[in-house]
């Protein structure tokens, strides 16, 4: 098994995302309101887009009716830099938009300050 | 894509001036209003653009808070030197463009003349692959003739700029601009401003106004064909930016029928619509939609050649397309013709070597 100091735990605030390497890969480290630690392939599965220059912020959800705006799940989505594409940092990376796609990710473990990756 | 083999002509880049910039360029009392009175021209877009940045590329703000596409060297480094273009026409974001202005033409001249001087100064000068489009106030139509005069024959300015949003430029009284385009070998681009594309109102979403821009692109199209601005102007030619591509095959196929059964009202039309169009209209690929091969050779198909689109990223905005992963994988002639030969053509003062 491979794995990898990525960060420092206290390199990121809840809320915040940084860019790291795994090995070769460039990889995304976000760190969740609740403190929980992922990462995944640092590029957009759009066009490629190094999504840590885009945000951490919520998503108007599908409960959401016509002109009624639904908005929670603050720190939990990540949008693209470029084209604003949103993915969810909970549920394996996936496209809010289209579910079936998604960011590839790692598994990420916490040990004595450290935030490491491992595949 | 073989970036390594193809240099890319890219026929829509952003440059962006910020007042602060331009004012060196103004005349008095133009400069005036903006200094002293703080005059920003109007906007008209009801809506916060929705996604990260506002209408840029996140990552394309300057470091120091500066906004996407106003410093040379950035552009340089995130895009020209990375990609690795071999040139890049400037398509500007004096926004709105003078020639949107829904009044004081004066004050939209000023600007358009102080927008030109920067742009070759700041940019056009300063890299050698940067070629640039000249900026007019169309509406007052004899000062814009009286700019592209002044400004048309520089060696790096390669098209008149206009802009869709509500005046059709095929109207008869705008004829003396293509006029004047055609005697400096520029050709006309059109990029969207904004364009009340809901019946002369906004829609209530920006998803919405967003998807239907090349509806805009689709008018002003229709309008310089039946106005027979082709016909009048046979070394004109005319480039539509940012509008996408997949609505071509449809209004190609929807004016040739439309001229079978109606020809008599167009008589100065001397060849169909979709001739014209392939001959005299260039369209940029941005903003792509995502498309297989297959999807994108069935419409290369229907629009009976290949030579009609040209690559654009459309940098820094936030739509942009990547040259590598924006088309899907092409055959190598092709991509050859869309990346860079199509524009070299299309563009007679853009070095086609």
């Amino acid at each position: 098994m491979k794995e990898q100091v990525v960060c420092k735990t206290t390199d990121l605030e809840p809320g915040q995302m940084m860019a790291s390497y795994f090995g070769e890969k460039n990889v995304l480290i976000c760190r969740t309101l609740d403190g929980e630690y992922y990462a995944f392939l640092n590029q957009c599965t759009h066009q490629g887009a190094r999504l840590e220059k885009g945000i951490i912020c919520g998503a108007t959800t599908e409960q959401s009716k016509p002109g009624d705006y639904h908005y929670c799940r603050k720190g939990e989505i990540i949008r693209c830099p470029w084209h604003g594409r949103e993915f969810d940092i909970t549920n394996e990376g996936r496209m809010l938009a289209n579910p079936k796609q998604k960011l590839a990710n790692f598994q990420v473990r916490v040990e004595n300050e450290e935030v490491i990756v491992y595949k | 894509m073989a970036k390594d083999q193809i240099r890319i002509v890219d026929t829509d880049i952003h440059e962006r001036v910020q007042y602060k910039d331009i004012l060196k360029y103004l005349d008095e009392p133009f400069k005036h209003y903006i200094t002293n009175c703080n005059w920003i021209q109007e906007k008209h877009m009801p809506y916060t653009q929705p996604a990260t940045a506002g209408v840029d590329r996140a990552d394309a703000i300057l470091p120091d808070g500066r906004p996407a596409g106003s410093d040379l060297a950035f552009m340089q480094k995130q895009l020209l030197d990375d990609v690795g273009h071999e040139y890049g026409i400037l398509t500007s974001a004096l926004d709105p463009s003078p020639s949107s202005m829904h009044g004081w033409y004066e004050m939209a001249t000023a600007l358009a003349t102080a927008y030109n001087n920067w742009q070759i100064e700041e940019w056009l000068e300063k890299d050698e692959r940067l070629y640039g489009s000249v900026h007019i106030a169309a509406q007052d139509r004899d000062a814009a003739i009286k700019e592209i005069e002044r400004v048309g024959s520089h060696p790096k300015m390669v098209q008149v700029l206009l802009p869709i949003d509500d005046i059709m430029w095929g109207d008869p009284y705008y004829h003396p601009i293509f006029e004047a385009a055609q005697k400096h070998n520029l050709m006309i681009g059109m990029h969207h401003n904004e364009p009340p594309v809901y019946y002369g109102k906004w829609p209530r979403y920006f998803i919405e106004w967003h998807t239907l821009i090349p509806t805009a692109h689709m008018k002003q199209v229709t309008n310089m064909i039946f106005n027979g601005v082709f016909d009048k102007f046979p070394n004109l030619g005319l480039m539509m930016i940012e509008g996408g591509f997949t609505w071509v095959p449809h209004i190609m196929w929807k004016m040739d029928q439309q001229y079978r059964d109606l020809r008599h009202e167009v008589p100065w039309l001397k060849r169909k619509p979709s001739d014209i169009f392939k001959e005299q209209i260039r369209v940029t690929t941005q903003p792509a939609e995502e498309l297989n091969k297959k999807e994108f050779m069935s419409l290369i198909d229907q629009m009976g050649t290949d030579e009609i689109l040209c690559f654009s990223t459309d940098y820094p905005h936030w739509d942009y397309d990547s040259p590598t992963r924006a088309l899907p994988n092409l055959d190598f002639e092709l991509k050859k013709k869309i990346f860079s030969e199509n524009a070299k053509a299309f563009y007679p003062k853009l070095p086609n070597s």
